[in-house]
C-alpha cells in the first residue's frame, strides 16, 4: 500500500541573526494510513520545524517529500493551501480558537477557507458531526472563554477533523493541559487512526508517545526509532 | 463557483470580524462618516444649487435648447410674427410694451419701470433714441410736467401662447393666463412678485396706460408669478391687448421688441418667418436666432466652486481613510494568530487580503449608508426649517448623484484604508502558529 507521506533526506537550515543553523539534517519518515507516530525530542531539536514542513507551512532546503505518489517538495503556495485544506488537519499546543466565535463556528471556520463552498446548513451539520465525534456536541454554542482547556482542545481537534483529513499533525497538543485531560485528548487523537487517518504527534510526554504505534526521536536533525542512540 | 465561494467566504468572515470588534469598527467609522458626509453634502449642495440657479435662470432666459428669435425692425414684423405662431403651442411670440397702472395723468413712482424695493422706488427714466445723423435724445418716460402720483410703471409682455413651456414661472397666487377662452375686453394680466410688492405699497385705481393705445384700459389682475425679474412686470394675452392697441404699437424695439420662443423641434417656424418677413419687405439678415445654452454657461461658473468644495471634502475623506487605515493596521496586528491559523487550515493569501478588504469595504459602505441617511434627513430638516426664506428648498428632493457620490466615497475609502492592512494580513507567516 502506498504510504500517506514519505520524507527522504529532508534538510532545513534556519538563518538567524548570527549564523545559519541546520535544524534538520536528512530526515526520513514514512507514515501510513491508520498509523500514529510520536516524535520526541528536546526543545529546539526541530520537532515543530519538521511538523511545519510536513504540513506545508514551509519548504525544505533539500530532500524529497511525497504525498502518496506525488512529489510535493516544491509546491507553490496556492496549491499548498489547497492541500493543507484537503489532506491535513492541525492541532496546536495553544488551541487558537477565535474568542468571538462559538465552538461550532470555530469548527466551521475550517470549512470557510475559500476551498470549495458549503451552504450554511451543510457547514453547521458537518461541524456538529465533528463536535459529536469528540463528544462535545452539547458545547456547540459555547464560546471559548466558557470552555475548559480540555474542551477547547477538543474543539480544536474537531476543527482539525472537520474536513476529514488523511493526515493529522499535532504539535504538543497536551502542553497546556493537566495530565488527566492530556490523556483524554491524546486518546481522542489516537482514535482518529481507527478511521484510517495518519497521525504525527510531537510531544515531550513519553507516556503519550507510548500510546502511539511508533515512537521516533529527533536528535541532531535526524529521526531515529526510540531507544536507538543517534 | 470558486470565485463566488471565495467572495462569500470573505464577506462572511469580514462580517464576523466587524461584529467581533464593534467598538473599533465604530471608531473607524466616525472620521469616515464625516468624510463621506462632506462628499455627500458637497455633491447634494452642488446639484441643488445648480437646480436652483438653473430654475431662476430658466425663468429669465428660458429653458435649455429653446430657440430665441429676434425679429428685424419693420412695421409689419409684429403682425407677421403673431400670424406665424397663431394656434401653435411650440412657439410663442412675446411683444413688449411699457405700461403704467395707477392714477391717471400722473408720473409713476418708478419712472422707466425701475424696481420698487423696501418702499424705495427706483426711476430709470426714459430711453435714449438716436436718429440717422447720430443725434441722440431721451424720449419716452412720463411728461415732466405731470405731477408725481400713485402709479407704477411696468414692463408689459404680450403673449401669443403659454410661455411657461419655455420659461417656467412659479405661480405665487391666483392663476395664470388662459389661452383657451375667448379674449376679454378688459385685459386680464398676471403680474410678477415685484409688481405685486409695488401695488401693495401703492394701492391705486387700476387704470392702465400704454403708449399708442386708443384708450386707457382697466386691467384685471388674476395672478402673481415669480418670474425672476428685477423690476415690475406684467403678462397679458396678445389678443386681449390688441383690442386696444394696433399691432404696430406692440413690440417697441426700445423695450425689447418682439421675441419668439421656439421649440427646437419646430424647425419650420424660422423658415416661415423668414419667408413672410422677406415678403413684407423686412431685412431678414437682421433676424437673429440663437439657442439658449444656459447649462453650458453655468457649468463654467459652477465647476470651479464645485471642485474647490470637492477638494475640501476629499481632504476630510482622507482623514477618514487614515482612520480606517490606522484601525485596520492595529486590528491586523492583533489578529496575527487568527490569520496564521486561517492560512494553516488552507485559506489562500488572496482570501486573507480579501477578508480584510471586505471588512473595510463593508465598514465603508455602512458608513456611506449612514452618511447618506444623515444627508437625506438634513435636507428634509433644512427644507422644513428654511423653505419660507429660501423657496428653492421647498419640495427639494435628495439628489441621487449625492447618494452615488457617497457610496463611491465609502467604497474608495474602504479600499484605500484597507489595502495596506490587507497586504500585511496576506504576508503573515503561517509558522506563527507553530512558534506561539
Amino acid at each position: 500500500m502506498t504510504p500517506l507521506i514519505q520524507l527522504s533526506g529532508i534538510t532545513k537550515t534556519l538563518t538567524g541573526q548570527d549564523e545559519a543553523r541546520t535544524i534538520l539534517a536528512g530526515v526520513d519518515l514514512t507514515l501510513r494510513s491508520g498509523e500514529s507516530v510520536a516524535v520526541l525530542g528536546r526543545s529546539g531539536s526541530g520537532k515543530s520545524t519538521l511538523l511545519s514542513l510536513i504540513g506545508l507551512f514551509d519548504r525544505p532546503d533539500g530532500g524529497q517529500y511525497l504525498l502518496g505518489d506525488k512529489d510535493i517538495t516544491r509546491l507553490p503556495e496556492r496549491r499548498a493551501a489547497a492541500l493543507r485544506s484537503a489532506e491535513f488537519g492541525f492541532v496546536f499546543q495553544r488551541f487558537f480558537l477565535l474568542k468571538h466565535l462559538t465552538a461550532v463556528q470555530n469548527v466551521s471556520m475550517a470549512l470557510v477557507n475559500g476551498q470549495g463552498w458549503l451552504s450554511r446548513r451543510k457547514r453547521r451539520a458537518t461541524a456538529m458531526a465533528a463536535l459529536d465525534l469528540l463528544g462535545i456536541a452539547h458545547l456547540a454554542k459555547h464560546k471559548p472563554p466558557r470552555l475548559s482547556g480540555g474542551e477547547q482542545q477538543r474543539v480544536a481537534i474537531a476543527r482539525a477533523l472537520v474536513r476529514e483529513p488523511r493526515i493529522l499533525l499535532a504539535d504538543e497538543p497536551t502542553g497546556a493541559l493537566d495530565t488527566e485531560t492530556g490523556k483524554l485528548v491524546v486518546e481522542a487523537l489516537r482514535a482518529t487512526t481507527d478511521r484510517g487517518c495518519g497521525l504525527i504527534l510531537v510531544t515531550h510526554d513519553r507516556d503519550h508517545a507510548a500510546s502511539m504505534s511508533r515512537v521516533l526521536h529527533l536528535t541532531d536533525g535526524v529521526l531515529n526509532p526510540a531507544g536507538v542512540p543517534a | 463557483m470558486r470565485l463566488s465561494g471565495r467572495l462569500r467566504s470573505s464577506l462572511i468572515i469580514g462580517g464576523q470580524g466587524i461584529r467581533a470588534r464593534k467598538m473599533r469598527t465604530f471608531l473607524s467609522m466616525i472620521s469616515l462618516f464625516l468624510g463621506v458626509l462632506a462628499v455627500v453634502t458637497v455633491q447634494a449642495g452642488s446639484v441643488i444649487a445648480q437646480r436652483a440657479l438653473l430654475s431662476d435662470i430658466e425663468m429669465t432666459n428660458g429653458k435649455d435648447g429653446t430657440l430665441q428669435v429676434y425679429l428685424p425692425s419693420h412695421e409689419d414684423a409684429t403682425a407677421v410674427a403673431l400670424d406665424t405662431v397663431r394656434g401653435r403651442s411650440d412657439a410663442v411670440a412675446v411683444a413688449r410694451a411699457q405700461a403704467i397702472i395707477g392714477e391717471p395723468e400722473v408720473r409713476p413712482v418708478n419712472e422707466g419701470g425701475g424696481p420698487i424695493e423696501d418702499g424705495d422706488a427706483y426711476a430709470v427714466g426714459g430711453y435714449v433714441e438716436c436718429d440717422a445723423s447720430g443725434v441722440c435724445r431721451e424720449v419716452g418716460g412720463s411728461d415732466p410736467n405731470q405731477p408725481q402720483g400713485e402709479a407704477v410703471e411696468l414692463s408689459l409682455q404680450a403673449l401669443s401662447g403659454d410661455i411657461r413651456r419655455f420659461r417656467p414661472y412659479r405661480q405665487e397666487s391666483g392663476e395664470w393666463l388662459s389661452f383657451s377662452s375667448a379674449p376679454s375686453m378688459g385685459p386680464r394680466i398676471v403680474i410678477n412678485t415685484k409688481a405685486a410688492e409695488a401695488f401693495a405699497l401703492h394701492r391705486v385705481p387700476a387704470e392702465m396706460r400704454i403708449k399708442g393705445a386708443v384708450a386707457n384700459m382697466t386691467p384685471q389682475i388674476i395672478g402673481v408669478v415669480d418670474d425672476g425679474g428685477w423690476g415690475p412686470n406684467a403678462y397679458v394675452r396678445t389678443d386681449e391687448l390688441l383690442n386696444w392697441l394696433p399691432p404696430g404699437s406692440l413690440g417697441d424695439p426700445n423695450f425689447g421688441g418682439v421675441e419668439l420662443m421656439v421649440d427646437p423641434a419646430a424647425t419650420d417656424v424660422e423658415q416661415i418667418l423668414r419667408s413672410r418677413l422677406s415678403a413684407a419687405g423686412a431685412n431678414v439678415d437682421e433676424m437673429h436666432v440663437q439657442p439658449i445654452n444656459t447649462l453650458e454657461e453655468m457649468a463654467d461658473q459652477l465647476s470651479l466652486m464645485r471642485w474647490i468644495f470637492l477638494g475640501m471634502a476629499a481632504l476630510v475623506l482622507l482623514i477618514g481613510v487614515a482612520g480606517i487605515l490606522n484601525v485596520g493596521l492595529a486590528t491586523v496586528g492583533e489578529r496575527v494568530e487568527e490569520f496564521a491559523l486561517r492560512r494553516a487550515v488552507g485559506t489562500p493569501r488572496l482570501l486573507l487580503a480579501g477578508i480584510v478588504l471586505a471588512e473595510t469595504l463593508l465598514t465603508g459602505l455602512l458608513t456611506a449608508a449612514l452618511a447618506i441617511g444623515a444627508g437625506v434627513l438634513g435636507l428634509e430638516a433644512a427644507s422644513m426649517l428654511f423653505a419660507a426664506e429660501e423657496p428653492f428648498l421647498a419640495d427639494v428632493a435628495f439628489p441621487w448623484q449625492a447618494g452615488v457620490a457617497g457610496v463611491i466615497a465609502g467604497l474608495v475609502a474602504g479600499v484605500l484604508g484597507g489595502l495596506i492592512p490587507a497586504i500585511r494580513a496576506a504576508r503573515i507567516p503561517i509558522a506563527t502558529v507553530m512558534r506561539a
